[in-house]
């Protein structure tokens, strides 16, 4: 049977074996099995292979500039905290040109899910380097060799106290949608950083390079435990993969700390005119 | 030197005086014409005559008799377009009769004739030849004739000139040249009954030979009164004072234009200016509070506005407090009573003082003014503990000085301060001092009446937006602070807690814009405040709303620019940025308001146009009316109707669905059961992505459609008076226009005012066809809002233009107004 999520008619743009469509699969089928109604669903991108992913899923959608979904994303979950709201996009996209929007959203706490698909290149601009690319990654820019120090999104999150933070390879599918569900059902800002290959302008991480420098951390791992987190998030070659932290603790969303128990939209509620009225008296 | 290094020559006040003519900078200071830096009462000192020259009766070739100095360097002239502009009929008559006088070339005939005459006829009286009596007759009747011809132009010079001045020379001169001329008629009259008359000694006899010898005595008048018009009155004149000075002394209102400039700063404006300066964190935000609110509930009309320098502690700044029995919405540059909390304050304050203001300092301050009254408020600070206490103190001496009860004051300061007890003591300590001032009395002290004022509100343009935005529905604010924006951001957080309005500090102006759009994807009614620093970083997300068509409301609060330009002063400079930011062709409305009233107006009007048209909407502020203070009347907020421009959606809903007038029903997601896509790229109905070259087309039409609808809604401008002289402002100018043409008070003058300017429609423009002259007064230096006036086809003569970081101060505008004016 078709998913639901299945839109019509559309003309995908990626390259044949782009690690994205096991992404959007994934994506799709995670948003089915927890059963929650496409108009409830607000899917939100910036600009990027990536950032196509939601033109290809039957839901809401809001694409907008590149690097900016994550405040569009904050926004909409506040207006209307009954939606789900996802912000998807790549590495360029949310760690580079988004990169401050980043670190003040998982401040925020925002009841959101944040999809990150990590190939450490640029894909629609045709092959620079990108903020996760590692070090002597040459280009047709970075002519001898990336030399900056790769951003490190799982690091940076544990230091800003994200509530969920974890990493997995589309490579391994089973354990990655198992990870991704769990980013759905946590409450407050979740960010999934999914390793995957760019076929056409990534020859060196690659799907087996993926598969050689990474391992799925197993229940030995204590994923609410703060100071081990930082450990593996720090770890190289191999990379762990998994939920590297969960919070025991819920912590305060953004939306919450805004409006409280008040989860009505916006577009439900009024101001009280005689109230205006009222403070405008008092001058 | 620059212009502005010559302005300082003016030959004022002991200063030399300096002329500018082709780049040639002459000393004038040693030319008995160019006393106290004027002449012929037309043209003064310190300034580029080079336009000026052609209207006047010489040529170049007086410039030969004084000495260079320097040479000016080049500055972008207001004037420079003068002489490619068309000029009416009209215009070039008036402008050929002020070069040519024609009266000054006429009037020596009849005074020579009437003094010959006279002379004559004394000669015949001594010894009677027939010959004597002749000539008397015949000079007589040559003199009436001459006197007659030049009458004409006389009266011409008062009317084109001297704008019917009623300044006394004028009506004396109107006065006895009338008399002389009906006298000379009745003696031609006299003479042609009976040549015979002059030789009898009858009444009629006496008669004739009276008015000729008199005629000789009324025109010494006439010349004499001539020359006090051309000359000025210098007569009187001790070292250092102006005719001016003498004028306003004798308590004779001077209505002459040349005059008037002058006048105008001593007379500048109704009710009473009263300046406080001091250091930022000296409490001078305070006394401006509490004095505000003091003498409001006293019952006066209150207009207050601060100036400051971008520091948190130190610097000099000072806070203007005018108060009066009729409404004051704008600021004055010349004040009545100033006072110096701290010694670096009386230089600051200094170039606002008149010769009559009242200056008040600590006694301790040292400086080489004269005339500044001692207080003693540091001492009496001290006292009580704290130096701080200087505010409450110097509050207090106001109304004391004032005589003014001081119950409203104390009130006002129990609202204001939480130590009120001792505040009040320290007030009341002040108000002692002030009363025991002796030998000052305070001219012009406004009636009060407390029952109008307690139906009127006092607060500054932010509240009032505020109220505006409260009023349209706004539930969200995302905001990076910045000045003088922040204020709004306050506001809305602070009625956050009254009402459902979601506030947030972004991390930067980019995400507060993004977050606005997703906000009212989502059905908020979404703004963010900034400043062009700030608006400027929009840009991108400002054209994002554009293509998806995602309504946006940005409170845009102007200073200058570029860069960080003076961030805590006021220029109307991002009118530019606000019509172009954002790349690619979409809609947008830009309102700017100009009072109080205007400000809850557009803000409401700011989310009902978003929302309606589905386009972002810039609500244009600016330091000046941000941080004014003044009254306003009762608003009814029940008038302010809630919408919610969203619909529900179907299945087969289609966000970009085409429309006869281009707007797609908007819904949001969650609201019925279709989905709600909306993409920067460009999109088909649906809202998915597509480069096909047709449906590129088809939705850049749509989206451009709505601009006829914009158009037809657009706000017309308001107009006072009913002049053919349109002086057209924009924004928070309006009030500086409005109380700068009071003080003209020439029924020639006419203010068109834009709430509304961008887009400009037919309608509006339409409205401006009726102008003979246009002058447009903005608070730039390019003339933003004129060159868009030129844009739709409008001819703009000259535009009055400051951009020194202050706003127009209405005295002072009512001067570059009429100087505009007198140009042509």
């Amino acid at each position: 049977m078709q998913n639901i999520f299945e839109r019509e008619n559309v003309d995908v743009a990626w390259c044949p074996g782009c690690g994205n469509f096991g992404i959007l699969k994934l994506i799709k089928e995670v948003l089915e099995d927890l059963a929650v109604p496409k108009q409830q669903i607000v899917m939100v991108s910036g600009i990027g292979q990536a950032a196509k992913t939601p033109y290809y899923v039957d839901t809401n959608m809001f694409g907008g500039l590149h690097g900016r979904a994550l405040p569009v994303a904050t926004a909409i979950k506040a207006a209307n905290p009954e939606l789900t709201v996802i912000a998807e996009g790549g590495d360029g996209d949310m760690y580079g040109e988004g990169g401050n929007h980043f670190l003040h959203t998982i401040r925020r706490n925002p009841d959101i899910i944040h999809i990150v698909h990590n190939n450490m290149v640029y894909g629609l601009t045709k092959g620079q380097a990108s903020p996760t690319s590692q070090q002597g990654f040459i280009t047709k820019v970075q002519v001898s060799g990336v030399s900056n120090e790769p951003f490190n999104p799982l690091g940076v999150a544990l230091s800003l106290k994200a509530g969920f933070v974890s990493r997995v390879n589309i490579g391994n599918y089973a354990h990655a949608k198992e990870v991704v569900k769990a980013a759905f059902i946590h409450r407050g800002y979740a960010l999934v950083d999914i390793f995957q290959p760019c076929v056409t302008f990534n020859k060196i991480n690659t799907y087996q390079w993926f598969k050689e420098n990474t391992y799925i951390l197993d229940d030995t791992y204590d994923h609410t435990d703060f100071d081990k987190a930082i450990k593996k998030a720090f770890e190289t070659m191999p990379m762990p993969l998994g939920i590297i932290y969960q919070d025991k603790e819920h912590h305060a969303t953004f939306e919450e700390h805004l409006r409280g128990k008040d989860t009505r939209p916006l577009y439900q509620t009024q101001h009280d005119l005689s109230k205006i009225q009222e403070l405008f008296n008092g001058y | 030197m620059t212009i502005e290094e010559l302005k300082k020559y003016n030959g004022r006040n002991g200063s030399k005086a300096y002329i500018a003519y082709k780049n040639v900078v002459y000393d004038v200071t040693q030319s008995p014409l160019w006393q106290e830096g004027e002449h012929e009462g037309l043209h003064y000192a310190g300034e580029d005559l080079t336009i000026q020259l052609s209207g006047a009766p010489h040529g170049e070739e007086v410039f030969k008799n004084f000495p260079v100095v320097d040479t000016l360097e080049a500055y972008e002239s207001q004037n420079s377009t003068i002489s490619s502009l068309p000029w009416t009929f009209k215009m070039k008559v008036e402008r050929w009769y002020q070069k040519y006088h024609p009266h000054p070339m006429t009037v020596h005939f009849p005074i020579a004739l009437h003094l010959f005459a006279a002379g004559l006829d004394l000669l015949f009286l001594y010894d009677q030849k027939e010959a004597y009596a002749l000539s008397v007759f015949y000079t007589f009747l040559v003199a009436t004739i001459m006197g007659f011809v030049a009458m004409i132009p006389g009266i011409l010079s008062w009317c084109v000139n001297y704008n019917l001045s009623t300044y006394p020379p004028f009506i004396i001169k109107l006065i006895v040249s009338i008399l002389t001329l009906i006298l000379g008629i009745l003696n031609i009259g006299i003479y042609l009954e009976n040549p015979d008359i002059v030789y009898s000694s009858s009444a009629f006899g006496i008669i004739y030979h009276g008015i000729v010898l008199l005629t000789g005595l009324s025109v010494i008048v006439l010349g004499y009164y001539g020359g006090k018009i051309t000359w000025g009155d210098h007569s009187k004149m001790k070292t250092g004072q102006t005719i001016k000075d003498i004028h306003e002394n004798e308590g004779i209102l001077l209505k002459i234009p040349e005059e008037k400039n002058e006048l105008l700063k001593q007379q500048d404006h109704q009710g009473l200016a009263i300046l406080i300066g001091g250091a930022a964190g000296s409490g001078i935000d305070t006394i401006e509070k509490i004095l505000s609110e003091a003498f409001k509930a006293y019952g006066y009309y209150v207009f207050s506005t601060k100036e400051f320098m971008s520091r948190v502690r130190g610097g000099s700044n000072s806070t203007l407090i005018r108060i009066s029995d009729t409404p004051v919405h704008a600021p004055c540059w010349k004040v009545d009573v100033s006072i110096a909390m701290d010694e670096a304050s009386l230089e600051h304050m200094q170039e606002r003082w008149r010769s009559d203001t009242l200056v008040f300092a600590d006694m301790e301050y040292s400086h080489n003014m004269p005339d500044i009254i001692p207080v003693e408020m540091k001492e009496s600070a001290k006292k009580f503990g704290d130096l701080r206490y200087i505010n409450t103190y110097m509050a207090g001496f106001v109304f004391g000085l004032l005589k003014l009860e001081k119950r409203a004051l104390l009130e006002s300061i129990g609202n204001h301060l939480k130590d009120d007890t001792l505040n009040v003591q320290v007030a009341d300590e002040g108000y002692g001092a002030g009363t025991n001032v002796e030998n000052i009395t305070v001219a012009k002290l406004p009636q009060n009446n407390k029952q109008i004022m307690e139906n009127l509100h006092l607060m500054d343009g932010t509240t009032a937006s505020g109220f505006g935005f409260l009023a349209g529905g706004c539930n969200m604010v995302t905001s990076y602070p910045m000045s003088p924006s922040t204020g709004v951001l306050n506001f809305m957080a602070s009625c956050s807690e009254k009402f459902t309005i979601i506030v947030e500090q972004s991390e930067d102006e980019i995400a507060s814009l993004n977050m606005v759009l997703g906000g009212w994807y989502a059905g908020a009614r979404a703004m963010t405040t900034t400043s062009g620093g700030g608006f400027a970083l929009m840009g991108e997300a400002l054209s994002l709303s554009g293509m998806t068509e995602t309504p946006a409301v940005i409170y845009l609060a102007q200073r200058p620019g570029p860069a960080t330009g003076l961030p805590t002063r006021s220029e109307q400079g991002d009118l530019n940025m606000a019509i172009y930011s954002g790349h690619g062709p979409f809609e947008r409305i830009i309102l700017a308001p100009g009072t109080l009233e205007e400000c809850i107006e557009c803000g409401y009007l700011a989310f009902e146009l978003a929302d309606r048209y589905q386009i972002p909407v810039i609500f244009l502020s600016d330091q000046h009316l941000a941080d004014s203070m003044s009254t306003i009347g009762q608003i009814d907020f029940s008038a302010f109707e809630q919408h919610r421009y969203i619909i529900e959606s179907d299945k087969a809903y289609k966000r970009y669905a085409e429309t006869e007038d281009g707007i797609s029903p908007r819904s949001v997601p969650g609201l019925g059961e279709g989905l709600v896509c909306s993409v920067s790229d460009e999109h088909d109905e649906v809202g998915q992505i597509t480069e096909d070259h047709e449906t590129r087309v088809r939705m850049i039409d749509k989206r451009s459609r709505r601009r006829e609808m914009l158009h037809a809604n657009a706000i017309l401008p308001k107009i006072s008076g009913n002049g053919n002289i349109a002086i057209i402002g924009w924004g928070s100018t309006y009030s500086a226009i409005e109380e700068a043409l009071s003080l003209l008070d020439d029924p020639h003058l006419c203010h068109v005012h834009f709430s509304w300017v961008h887009p400009l429609g037919e309608k509006q423009l339409q409205v401006l066809e009726a102008y003979e002259r246009k002058f447009v007064v903005e608070n730039n230096a390019d003339g933003i809002f004129a060159d868009q006036l030129k844009l739709h086809g409008i001819k703009v003569d000259d535009m009055i233009l400051q951009y020194n970081g202050f706003e127009f101060f209405a005295d002072e505008l009512a001067i570059m107004i009429e100087n505009a004016v007198k140009e042509w």
